[in-house]
């Protein structure tokens, strides 16, 4: 048993790597024609170079939208369970997805539903998130009373004031705006940097059949 | 249905989602509940319609136009595309059945792979590239001073920042430390919560105005 189970995880981890790696080599190298040099038919082995990748992330595509409708009649068939069992919560969830649905299909183009409930409930709850963002704030300076969380909470302050349109204000919008301009923006491509990086290095893994995920 | 009704839907439901400020109060905690049911059942439903609408069917409708070709190899090789996508998608829902395991983690593993390489190419491209020659190239130096120092300061920032990633991966569990490289590590630190600092100010602003707009709208409403 145990036997069949390496042989199902490197079959996969195989397959993974032939795939992952025409399709890196594609995106990477295709629609190069300057890789071939002086070849006449340089435009074309370029082009021809780039087919893996188109194809094979249209696939990824396609298989991703399939995955989301899949994962929606999951969520659909978990909530119609909770409802048989007496959840009035996950009835709402059924009757708002019909009435989307069924509005869609009455009344194509029509967006006044859209309006009517999504816009507003998207709207208040990131209006929320304002005065959780505060709270949060205040919650820094209590729970972590370090220089970091000070220097934090005044960046936070200094910024917020320097967005404020008064006159009297233009040193703190001065200096916010050098913030933003210095240090902000190193600290940021740092990060950005950063997240770089490991997204190679989680793709690698991933490539190399090193992900947990596809052992069995 | 009338305008009126609809606005007069969009105050309840709005009135609904701030009741979440008043606590845990029998009954009024129910409101809040229900209007995030409603959007979660609301959220499922349009994202069904845009990604059938806007995905699945233009991309097959372009697989049986035999003018159009995503692969250049023809409408055929697109509709087997398309097909083995479907194909695949169907035998992952096999994913319980365990004597199918290699069938089904070998299509995973695709999906992972094909991920992985567009996440390379992604952060080789838009990010890893562009930032390193961004923040690499400086100013001619018969520039203006200020300019030049102003780089000058972004890469020492950067670079200390990476520094303080790296010292803080490996340094845990010993604690020894240098002064040149604790003052790097300090000022790489320093920016990277500056920038989480100017990231926090700014969701603060933005969701202040859709804040002031939602009161706004009830006020109108009011009125």
């Amino acid at each position: 048993m145990k036997g069949w189970r390496t042989v199902g995880a490197s079959i996969a981890a195989i397959t993974g790597f032939l795939v992952g790696f025409t399709a890196l080599l594609s995106l990477l190298l295709g629609d190069n024609p300057a890789l071939f040099g002086d070849d006449p038919q340089a435009e074309a082995l370029a082009q021809n170079l780039a087919l893996p990748g188109a194809a094979l992330l249209r696939l990824l595509v396609i298989m991703l939208a399939l995955s989301i409708v899949i994962g929606i009649a999951n969520l659909l068939l978990l909530h119609a369970r909770r409802m048989a069992g007496g959840r009035l919560m996950s009835g709402i969830l059924l009757a708002s997805f019909a009435a989307a649905i069924g509005w869609r299909i009455l009344l194509p183009g029509e967006v006044s539903l859209l309006e009517a409930i999504q816009l507003p409930i998207e709207s208040a709850l990131a209006a929320l998130l304002c005065l959780t963002l505060v709270a949060g704030g205040a919650r820094i300076l209590t729970k972590r009373s370090d220089i970091w969380g000070l220097l934090l909470v005044l960046v936070v302050v200094v910024v917020l004031l320097g967005s404020l349109p008064f006159p009297e204000l233009a040193p703190i919008a001065a200096f916010s705006d050098w913030l933003m301009r210095i240090p902000a923006q190193a600290g940021a491509r740092a990060i950005l940097l950063g997240i770089a990086l490991g997204s190679v290095v989680v793709g690698a893994r991933a490539l190399l059949g090193q992900d947990r995920s596809l052992r069995g | 249905m009338t305008e009126n009704t609809l606005t007069l839907i969009s105050f309840a439901l709005t009135m609904m989602v701030f009741s979440y400020l008043l606590g845990d109060l029998p009954l009024i905690r129910h409101l809040y509940r229900i209007a995030v049911y409603i959007f979660i059942g609301m959220s499922a439903a349009f994202t069904l319609i845009v990604g059938y609408e806007n995905l699945l069917l233009p991309y097959w409708q372009d697989a049986q136009n035999p003018a159009i070709s995503w692969t250049a190899l023809g409408s055929q090789a697109d509709i087997v595309v398309f097909g083995t996508a479907l194909l695949f998608t169907a035998l992952l829902l096999l994913k319980p059945v365990t004597r199918l395991g290699w069938l089904t983690n070998s299509i995973l593993a695709v999906v992972v792979a094909l991920g992985a390489a567009v996440g390379i190419v992604g952060a080789l491209r838009g990010t890893l590239l562009p930032l390193l020659s961004a923040t690499a190239s400086l100013p001619v130096l018969d520039a203006e001073l200020g300019a030049l120092l102003e780089s000058l300061l972004v890469l020492l920032g950067t670079m200390t920042a990476l520094y303080s990633f790296h010292y803080q991966a490996s340094s845990s569990g010993e604690g020894t430390s240098f002064g040149l490289g604790k003052a790097f590590r300090s000022i790489g630190k320093a920016c990277v919560v500056v920038a989480l600092g100017a990231i926090y100010a700014a969701a603060i602003l933005s969701s202040m105005t859709i804040l002031t707009e939602r009161i706004a709208f009830l006020f109108q409403f009011g009125a």
